[in-house]
């Protein structure tokens, strides 16, 4: 299991577009993906449950992939929250 | 924000039949244009289309959620609509889009988030989405939608009806006094019954010892017209941004309560701002210096309260186990059964955490979160006394209680300073601060500045040391015996305090090593008259408690009675709370009342065996009575002088 925790940066934090394309690319890991958010945990993979948890810019999420490709999804996924999702 | 607030049945068209996605966004744009949710039609479809353009906004499961943010907006809004056929959208699970709910969001706030995240929580019940396909009219689409936003987020239900009164409370308020037990309460229903009185629906926090009561809710306060506060302390400020604010003592909350609604109905109160900037400013221009001095204080001083009490109950209980099991005083008294030794070190257990508690409250009162670190570090280091030398504070010389009040004061000063200057930082380090950059700064510097201060506290402190024995060398020994007891008073656990009792216990060691019996004697004077010196302040102050009762307010009255067990245990600790809290009128006064009983017990010859125990020790106490006359008339005076100091508390009457 390997984890990382974030600080949503970019404005809008995860509305539609960033919780529907982090789904994504998280779906294509064989590895469970969670974001660890206020006390919850969110299955990466659902665009829906993303956008239900309502992870507004600033606040501190922390993803943690658990399986095969752990490493690959995690890096990617830091890259996708760190670069603000290109916004 | 409730969906069924967003969404009107003339927004909503069940069983339409678009072509393509085209089409069903401009179906779904007319409705807002029809509901008059726009200024610009057109520019608000631009929004839409261009965000298409980046992605589809299909989400699976045969729903749709388009949706921009644009001036054209007038008021965050909903429209929705339901396709039978389904409507190619471009969906990643291919699937043909049967509900769409389009979204209007003006280009501030996250109205626009939370209404998407409350809509995913509603929409991921595929019973619900079912029946919202099939509802047959609008009516019972938003019926639909209601029933399950009810369930879902029942805290809403009571809520909902409020707005159909009007409004719900119209004055919030909160209050809170430093030791929070009886004042916040006081306040708390003085507020209560003038709302009733007048008819202005209103509710009270109350932040008392036991926590935070009737919490205030952020729909309350976004709802309210304004917000009273009613506290002697620090209370959490920041979720007021942008509301009215009327900022006072709790003691006004009890006796101007409709005034105080007056200030907010009639919107006297200025209009809160919580960044950091408008913060400092409006500080200063609504609060005296000495004002904001006093309440940091107390915020250290209620925190520390607790530890004061029962640490110096259970030590108090140590004294007396070793008092009943035959023990009369030696070295050890207070450790020497087994029982008494477990009371005596749980006890000061809990005194050790005083120092750091104070200052370390002080200086998150003044620096926030940041400051409690720095704050008790540096209480701590004032505890031990460690210098740059020394740094374990191996034969160090604790700087106290005044050392700790420095600390608090000066570490939390200097932690809001390093917090503005932090400010400058590249904002990619925000996330950094708190938890680095803030705590590591802030250890070296209260940590450097704790070890340059310390040795001054220790030079005073030996100066302390030779002064006294010159005295008591030159057969000074009735005003040795005053000055003895007074340094015993004026810091309480300080320097002076230190020196005089090291000195008194230091005299004592060495008279067990004396041949001389009137040496020996002297030595026993002095322990006697230090011992006395630091039993008359919480004694003194407990008597003005009961005597002069319009000098305090009510919780000072109760935590009186305490420390009358304090005194007689020779726990001078005890004051500690009122003289951080009035240090210019406890503290002169304690010193003059101790110093009295110091000269007396010199001038009656009373000597004393122990090192502690107070009324414990009486036994070993040469001419007891005398002992106890001067301890009385010390007290006395000591409670006169504060009777005189301090002037009744017009307030508290």
């Amino acid at each position: 299991m390997v984890q990382k925790h974030f600080t949503v940066k970019n404005a809008q934090g995860f509305h539609m577009r960033p919780a529907t394309n982090f789904a994504t690319a998280m779906a294509a890991h064989p590895c469970s993906v969670i974001i660890r958010f206020n006390g919850k945990e969110v299955n990466a993979k659902s665009p829906m449950l993303i956008m239900a948890a309502c992870i507004k810019v600033g606040s501190e999420i922390d993803v943690v992939c658990d399986g095969e490709g752990e490493n690959e999804a995690l890096a990617i996924a830091a890259n996708m929250i760190e670069s603000g999702f290109g916004e | 924000m409730r969906i069924t607030d967003l969404l009107k049945k003339e927004g909503i068209r069940i069983g339409a039949a678009p072509a393509d996605k085209a089409e069903a966004i401009e179906q779904l744009v007319a409705l807002h244009g029809s509901c008059g949710n726009l200024n610009d039609t057109a520019a608000y479809r631009e929004g839409i289309l261009a965000r298409e353009a980046l992605g589809t906004t299909a989400i699976g499961m045969e729903i749709a959620i388009p949706h921009a943010k644009s001036a054209a907006v007038k008021a965050p809004a909903l429209t929705a609509m339901t396709v039978p056929a389904g409507v190619d959208y471009g969906s990643p699970d291919g699937l043909p889009a049967k509900l769409l709910f389009m979204i209007a969001a003006t280009p501030d706030g996250d109205v626009h988030m939370e209404v998407l995240a409350r809509m995913m929580q509603l929409l991921m019940d595929m019973d619900l989405t079912d029946k919202l396909k099939n509802a047959k009219t609008p009516e019972e689409f938003l019926e639909l939608i209601d029933a399950a936003e009810t369930e879902k987020f029942p805290d809403e239900v009571k809520a909902a009806p409020v707005p159909e009164k009007k409004e719900g409370y119209r004055v919030l308020a909160v209050t809170a006094c430093p030791t929070g037990i009886a004042h916040t309460y006081m306040a708390a229903e003085a507020l209560q019954k003038a709302g009733e009185k007048l008819g202005i629906p209103i509710k009270v926090e109350t932040n008392g010892s036991g926590g935070v009561k009737n919490a205030l809710t952020a729909e309350e306060i976004a709802n309210c017209d304004g917000i009273i506060i009613a506290a002697d302390k620090s209370v959490e400020t920041a979720r007021f941004n942008g509301k009215p604010v009327w900022s006072t003592k709790v003691a006004d909350g009890i006796h101007k309560p409709e005034e105080l609604i007056g200030k907010i109905v009639n919107g006297e109160a200025p209009v809160f701002k919580s960044d950091k900037k408008a913060e400092a400013s409006s500080d200063v221009g609504n609060e005296k210096l000495g004002r904001r001095l006093y309440k940091h204080l107390m915020n250290g001083v209620s925190h520390m309260l607790p530890f004061v009490v029962a640490g110096g109950i259970f030590i108090a209980i140590a004294f007396l186990i070793d008092t009943a099991s035959g023990v009369n005083g030696g070295s050890d008294f207070g450790t020497t059964t087994a029982a008494a030794s477990w009371f005596m070190a749980m006890g000061k257990a809990a005194f050790n955490f005083m120092l750091p508690i104070l200052a370390g409250f002080i200086a998150m009162s003044i620096a926030d979160r940041p400051g409690l670190l720095v704050g008790i570090v540096g209480g701590y280091l004032a505890s031990t006394g460690a210098t740059f030398a020394d740094p374990f504070a191996a034969a160090a010389t604790p700087s106290g209680f005044l050392g700790a009040l420095l600390a608090g004061f000066l570490a939390g000063w200097l932690m809001k300073l390093f917090e503005k200057l932090c400010d400058r930082l590249p904002r990619a380090l925000e996330g950094l601060k708190p938890v680095l950059i803030y705590p590591l700064a802030g250890l070296g510097v209260v940590a450097v500045m704790m070890c340059a201060v310390n040795p001054i506290m220790g030079i005073i402190n030996n100066a302390l040391s030779n002064g006294l024995l010159w005295l008591n060398n030159h057969n000074l020994g009735v005003v040795l015996g005053c000055i003895l007891g007074a340094m015993m008073s004026i810091d309480m656990g300080g320097p002076l305090n230190k020196a005089a009792y090291v000195f008194g216990t230091g005299m004592l060691t060495n008279a067990a090593a004396m041949t001389d019996p009137s040496a020996q004697a002297v030595a026993y004077q002095i322990m006697a008259s230090v011992m006395i010196g630091g039993m008359v302040p919480p004694i003194a102050i407990a008597l003005s408690t009961i005597f002069f009762k319009n000098r305090w307010n009510a919780e000072e009255r109760k935590n009186g009675v305490v420390n009358i067990v304090m005194g007689l245990s020779f726990i001078t600790e005890g004051a500690i709370p009122y003289a951080a809290a009035y240090p210019l009128k406890v503290i002169p006064s304690c010193a003059i009342g101790a110093a009295v009983a110091g000269g007396l017990s010199w001038l009656f010859n009373c000597t004393l065996m122990a090192p502690h125990g107070g009324i414990f020790v009486v036994p070993t106490i040469g001419k007891p009575l005398l002992y106890l006359l001067a301890l009385v008339i010390g007290s006395v005076v000591g409670m006169l002088m504060l009777a005189i100091l301090k002037r009744p508390n017009k307030t508290e009457e």
